[in-house]
């Protein structure tokens, strides 16, 4: 739906001329979508501009950020935030930082790392927005989702602007509940349907304390990056265990003994993924660390304070991995292959190698749950997928899910996805069907309701065995935005 | 290869902005994070890699819809390659052999810009890629006692290359390089007016045709003169005659130098002494084609394995940026008594671009200017005096945005502090 000569002009004169386009020859770049019009806001005022006039035109609108995903209907105005991309604060006293959309976690993080500082980068890799919330590998000691967005400013689908928590109250951002207006439900609610309408264009996360180097000591060339030496007081290992029990159980004990500045259960084929700079080479060394693990496992990071907590932490893990049978992964202690580990999982740089590399597309059922609970399910989502590896739909990752501990570990991330050929019809077909026979038997089985399933099964099945949530939120979205300008689904990535 | 050919590639992008910086792990904070210098100038998805790859698979599968927009995106980029490198970090798909072809098909589909037509008319008139160039190309070398390569017989052919040898301010470069090699002793000649552009900026403003022709020119002319070794200054031409000629299948035994590889050479070998201090704080440019895109072409040809891999029979490896040319001017550098080097952020294979390159300098030169004004801001950060370069296309861009913004930076060739220095 093209914009009428008049509309194009008044969003034109909210951002200038250089900062509108509704060419279709851009639209490709986006996704397979023709929007009205691409609009790249500077700051909050021109957001809520924009917003209003939205609502004034009855226009659809979404935000994106780096812009990976998202659900986007045609003909609606898209916001790419990215010319908001400032640091605004680091507050070092108060352990927090507020920051613009299209701030990337690799720049706050390098901030922070000069400053004995880290935050949560979410799993989808330091390449994404770092306002975005969700889990990622370092829950261990940043925790993870609406725990790290302290006071947020929002732009409302109406077009008003709205300050959380502390900033609602004292122009200060440390706190996302008070004193000051909190409504945490709505700006971080869990799921889709219930993705936040409007725009975030400012938060405050929340940060910890790294014991880590102000810089990683990278030597070497792209695509294969080395540290010239593993930093003091930091080890990384990867263990593997006889069985999902044992695995989870020294899980748990590390957990509770809190030792691990890390702890991601990355399956072989993942570790495979990281350390290896190409397609073949991965196959390859995926067979071989095949064949040297014992079972399901993990990789983890201990990074003492001082040589004294590093001795300690490590003699707790070595009890820990002993008492459950488990056993190091030789090809990780090579100090080569732990520096790059230790390096690319704490600035989270790999993430497309393992998940965009090999196929090109990769369709996932994320959960984040009673950790014991979920592997138990994703033991059978992985069982499922042979069918497909044995046709080559997907790559064979050993039929293999991944996950880790949140804190203390009771709680966790259970994650197992397809990797495949978007251009392979038959394949994404049987991938999509995976997918939702997968979700179905979460639900049956009661281990989990799977939110990110179809709209229809959100609709049947997935909302009225959750408290009809879908219906509350709908209500809630009718009532912030009665003109109905923001479409539903999709992330803020 | 034709556009067709990288469909497969460009279907591969998931759009994680990864060509937009630096790769993730070489990231130091927020200054100076991003690589690519039409994004950050242009801002919309489409001036990024990504960006430019979607929209040629979409126009590749839904026809060519040629609007002014489209040709502004085209059109600027400098071709640097750096989204190639960051996006190969992480994946195995190419990104600027398809954006080059994509120019290339605007070009043959006669979508050009006038800026860059008036360039390749003067390169069909006069075999330069400096427009306006007068008087004959060799006019600097005259009373220097040069031997003609085409009618004796050197070790060494040395290829001044167009700017070097038509531009007044650049022509001290080629002077210096003389000076350096009489000094080494090396027996080298040049080509007098049978020398001719080498190309390699024609094919990154999309020319193919005339590239090849140049190609085809200069190989007859250095194959006749028994030419075994060839070196240069400038780095386009190092990227043209080592990996273009290569590609398209001319070099033949042809050694490729650039003038950084054979003073380092030299200079360990002790054919080439720096003996007199230069007391200078500087910081290294990586030109884009001798760095990242100075690596050898890899010859290769190969289908997609059906299944699930993006993979290939016979394999496929990518050039990935690890083989350019990084190490020889920086020893040159360590080499000269005085000279105290200071990295930037952005260096070697994810260098930024000093703007002039894929003609940028000539279709849409605020731009070039705006790019190569980034990178002196990021020079003077280092604390350096000066910005050193190993390409004359560098040093023109660095001088004209530091004419604009007053910055007391100096920026020098390297050959320029060796003739210092010997």
């Amino acid at each position: 739906m093209a914009l009428s000569k008049e509309v194009y002009k008044e969003f034109e004169d909210v951002v200038g001329e250089e900062n509108i386009c509704d060419d279709p020859a851009i639209m490709p770049s986006y996704y397979s979508t023709e929007f009205a019009a691409v609009i790249l806001p500077k700051d909050t005022a021109e957001v809520q501009a924009i917003v209003k006039l939205c609502n004034k035109h009855k226009l659809q609108f979404r935000p994106i950020c780096t812009g990976w995903t998202g659900v986007f209907p045609k003909g609606i105005i898209l916001l790419d935030l990215r010319r908001m991309n400032h640091i605004i604060e680091i507050n070092e006293k108060n352990m927090y930082a507020v920051v613009e959309p299209y701030v990337i976690s690799a720049e706050l993080q390098a901030e922070l790392m000069k400053r004995g500082l880290n935050f949560c980068i979410k799993g989808a890799g330091t390449n994404c927005s770092a306002l975005l919330r969700g889990h990622g590998h370092m829950d261990q000691t940043t925790s993870g989702d609406d725990r790290n967005h302290l006071a947020i400013e929002w732009v409302t689908p109406e077009g008003d602007i709205v300050k959380s928590g502390s900033l609602g109250s004292s122009d200060e951002w440390y706190c996302g509940d008070g004193p000051g207006p909190s409504i945490r439900s709505i700006l971080t609610s869990a799921v889709p349907p219930g993705v936040t309408p409007g725009v975030f264009t400012k938060a405050a996360m929340k940060l910890y304390h790294w014991p880590g180097p102000a810089r990683f000591p990278i030597v070497g060339k792209s695509p294969k990056y080395t540290l010239s030496e593993i930093p003091p007081n930091m080890m990384a290992r990867y263990f593997s265990f006889p069985s999902v029990e044992k695995m989870w159980q020294a899980e748990l004990k590390i957990g509770e003994s809190e030792i691990a500045y890390e702890l991601m259960g990355f399956n072989a084929a993942m570790v495979a993924c990281n350390i290896t700079t190409c397609n073949e080479e991965e196959e390859e060394v995926f067979g071989r660390i095949s064949k040297e693990v014992q079972g399901p496992g993990f990789f983890i990071i201990i990074a003492g304070n001082s040589p004294e907590d590093f001795e300690f932490k490590k003699k707790v893990l070595q009890k820990i991995i002993s008492d459950a049978d488990g056993r190091s992964l030789k090809s990780v202690e090579n100090p080569e292959t732990e520096g790059i580990l230790l390096c690319q999982c704490i600035r989270i740089s790999a993430s497309i190698r393992e998940t965009f590399r090999a196929g090109g597309a990769f369709n996932s059922i994320p959960v984040m749950g009673q950790r014991d609970l979920t592997i138990k399910w994703a033991i059978g989502a992985g069982k499922a997928k042979e069918p497909l590896i044995k046709k080559g739909f997907i790559v064979d990752d050993g039929g293999a899910f991944f996950g880790w501990g949140v804190e203390q570990g009771h709680l966790g991330k259970t994650e197992i996805f397809c990797k495949f050929d978007p251009l392979n019809a038959e394949a994404k077909a049987a991938v999509e069907g995976w997918q939702k026979e997968q979700s179905k038997r979460a639900l049956k089985e009661r281990y989990f309701a799977n939110t990110l399933a179809s709209d229809d099964e959100v609709e049947h099945e997935i909302g009225p065995s959750l408290s009809n949530y879908h219906l509350w939120w709908r209500k809630l979205r009718a009532a912030i935005d009665p003109n109905g300008v923001t479409p539903g689904g999709g992330a803020l990535v | 290869m034709a556009l067709e050919q990288y469909h497969g590639d460009m279907k591969m992008c998931c759009r994680c902005s990864a060509c937009k910086f630096i790769p993730m792990q070489r990231v130091k904070g927020a200054d100076y994070s991003y690589v690519c210098p039409s994004i950050s100038r242009y801002k919309f998805h489409s001036y990024s890699g990504g960006g430019r790859v979607n929209i040629g698979a979409a126009m590749l599968e839904k026809g060519f819809n040629y609007t002014d927009k489209l040709l502004h995106i085209v059109y600027n980029c400098q071709m640097c390659g750096a989204c190639d490198i960051s996006c190969k970090y992480a994946m195995d798909m190419e990104v600027l052999l398809p954006i080059n072809e994509f120019r290339i098909k605007c070009v043959e589909d006669g979508h050009t810009h006038p800026a860059l037509d008036k360039v390749i008319n003067s390169l069909r008139k006069q075999g330069t890629m400096v427009p306006g160039a007068r008087g004959k190309r060799a006019a600097w070398a005259e009373g220097l006692g040069l031997k003609d390569a085409t009618k004796e017989k050197v070790e060494v052919y040395y290829h001044v290359g167009c700017l070097a040898s038509y531009d007044k301010d650049m022509q001290k470069l080629a002077k210096a390089t003389v000076k350096i090699l009489k000094k080494a002793g090396v027996n080298f000649g040049i080509g007098y007016e049978n020398e001719t552009c080498c190309g390699g900026r024609a094919f990154q403003m999309g020319y193919k045709e005339d590239f090849l022709n140049q190609a085809r020119k200069n190989m007859e002319m250095l194959k006749k003169a028994g030419v075994k070794t060839l070196v240069t200054g400038c780095a386009d031409g190092y990227q043209a005659f080592k990996v273009l000629y290569d590609k398209y299948n001319l070099k033949g035994d042809l050694e490729v130098l650039h003038i950084t590889e054979l003073m380092a050479r030299l200079i360990k070998e002790g054919k080439l002494k720096l003996n007199k201090k230069v007391n200078l704080n500087v910081t290294y440019h990586d030109p884009c084609y001798l760095g990242r895109l100075g690596e050898p072409w890899i010859h290769w040809e190969g289908k997609k394995v059906p299944g699930d891999r993006f993979v290939f029979d016979p394999p496929k490896t990518y050039r990935r940026g690890t083989h350019g040319v990084y190490e020889p001017p920086r020893d040159v550098l360590k080499s000269i008594p005085g000279v105290k080097l200071a990295e930037m952020t952005r260096i070697k294979e994810y260098s930024w671009c000093c703007g002039a390159g894929g003609g940028v300098n000539e279709s849409n030169p605020e731009f070039a200017e705006w790019t190569a004004q980034k990178r002196i801001e990021e020079a003077v950060s280092t604390g350096a005096e000066a910005i050193v370069s190993a390409c004359p296309w560098c040093e023109k861009t660095f001088n004209e945005a530091i004419k604009e913004s007053e910055s007391s930076l100096k920026v020098h060739d390297i050959v320029e502090l060796v003739e210092k220095a010997i």
